[in-house]
């Protein structure tokens, strides 16, 4: 029986991905056309949108905290500021980079932070927890899963980008 | 969350859920130049602890704007006091100073709230690598000092 179900599982990480592949040379030549389409004051900033935040091979099934820092300007002042993500593979493989700020009123919060909950990150502020998913625990006081970064991989390195609320979130 | 428009109108949202007043004490002389260069520097790095101790606790805490005096005296020890029992009546359970200045050390027993005395760490410069990392370090002790009062 367990035979059964890791072959299904191999052969949905196989579908992965070749989509993953056909994905990516699809994007190659949707790019240059991309390009020419977006206004061109835009494009310095969508290129300066992702920085390098690991290697791929230091990622692994178990989320690890990863900090970077990125130039903030506003009207008045250009400031460094620090971001942080939890990133692991998931079981297919894929990687996911979750925002760390709590949906309920933005502490930080950490994977395994009690020892209560094993596989689940928790929020020390008002005990908000969220599964290795990241959505939330129904009954603690976040209403939504924790955001999840754009991310992309190039040379095996892991570049992240902006952090999205979920889908219907 | 700061002390800013747009965090305390949200603070105003939420009271019940931010009970923890943080307030750096950082100290300020005019005459003598060394110690001004001295307490400038513990001041930019105060300013890094405070709001990084801030972001890993927005939901809960509210940093104050610093406070600044000339020298720990008994006038300055009362101030701190009263504004404990204010802050406890409009409704916050903890208070935390926090500073380099190890006056206060010395009247730690006569403040009401909890003083979290930081040894200051001599670093040339903020920015470089191996001061993040001491400062993450130190960060962190004070994180974990904050969560064992909640
Ligand atoms: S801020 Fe995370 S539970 Fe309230």
């Amino acid at each position: 029986m367990s035979e059964k179900k890791q072959q299904v599982s191999r052969r949905q990480f196989l579908n992965y991905t070749l989509t993953g592949v056909g994905g990516f040379m699809a994007a190659g030549m949707l790019a240059p056309m991309v390009r020419f389409a977006i206004d061109p004051a835009l494009q310095p900033q969508s290129k300066g949108d992702f920085k390098a935040v690991a290697q791929v091979d230091e990622i692994t099934n178990e989320p690890q905290r990863f900090d970077w820092t990125i130039d903030q300007t506003d009207a008045w002042y250009e400031s460094e500021v620090t971001k942080s993500a939890w990133v692991y593979k998931q079981e297919d493989g894929s990687i996911l980079a979750l925002s760390p700020v709590c949906k309920h009123l933005g502490c930080v919060v950490s994977w395994q932070g009690n020892s209560d909950y094993p596989e689940q990150f928790f929020c020390p502020c008002h005990d908000g927890r969220y599964y290795k998913s990241g959505e939330n625990v129904e009954g603690t006081p976040p209403p939504v899963g924790l955001d999840i970064y754009e991310h992309k991989i190039e040379d095996g390195t892991l570049y992240l980008g902006k952090a999205k609320p979920r889908e219907g979130a | 969350m700061q002390w800013n428009k747009k965090d305390i109108e949200q603070y105003i949202e939420v009271k019940e859920y931010v009970d923890t007043l943080v307030i750096p004490l950082t100290p300020f002389t005019l005459n003598a130049d060394k110690e001004m260069v001295k307490q400038a520097s513990q001041a930019e790095l105060m300013e890094i602890y405070a709001k990084e101790i801030e972001r890993q606790f927005t939901g809960r805490i509210l940093l104050l704007p610093n406070y600044t005096y000339q020298t720990v005296n008994e006038t300055e020890e009362k101030r701190l006091n009263e504004w404990i029992n204010y802050s406890e009546d409009n409704p916050f359970k903890h208070v935390f100073f926090i500073t380099f200045d190890h006056q206060w050390k010395k009247v730690e027993k006569g403040i009401e709230g909890n003083l979290i005395w930081l040894p200051t760490i001599s670093i040339s410069e903020i920015g470089s690598q191996d001061s993040v990392k001491l400062i993450k370090e130190q960060v962190e002790q004070v994180t974990e000092l904050i969560k064992s009062y909640w």
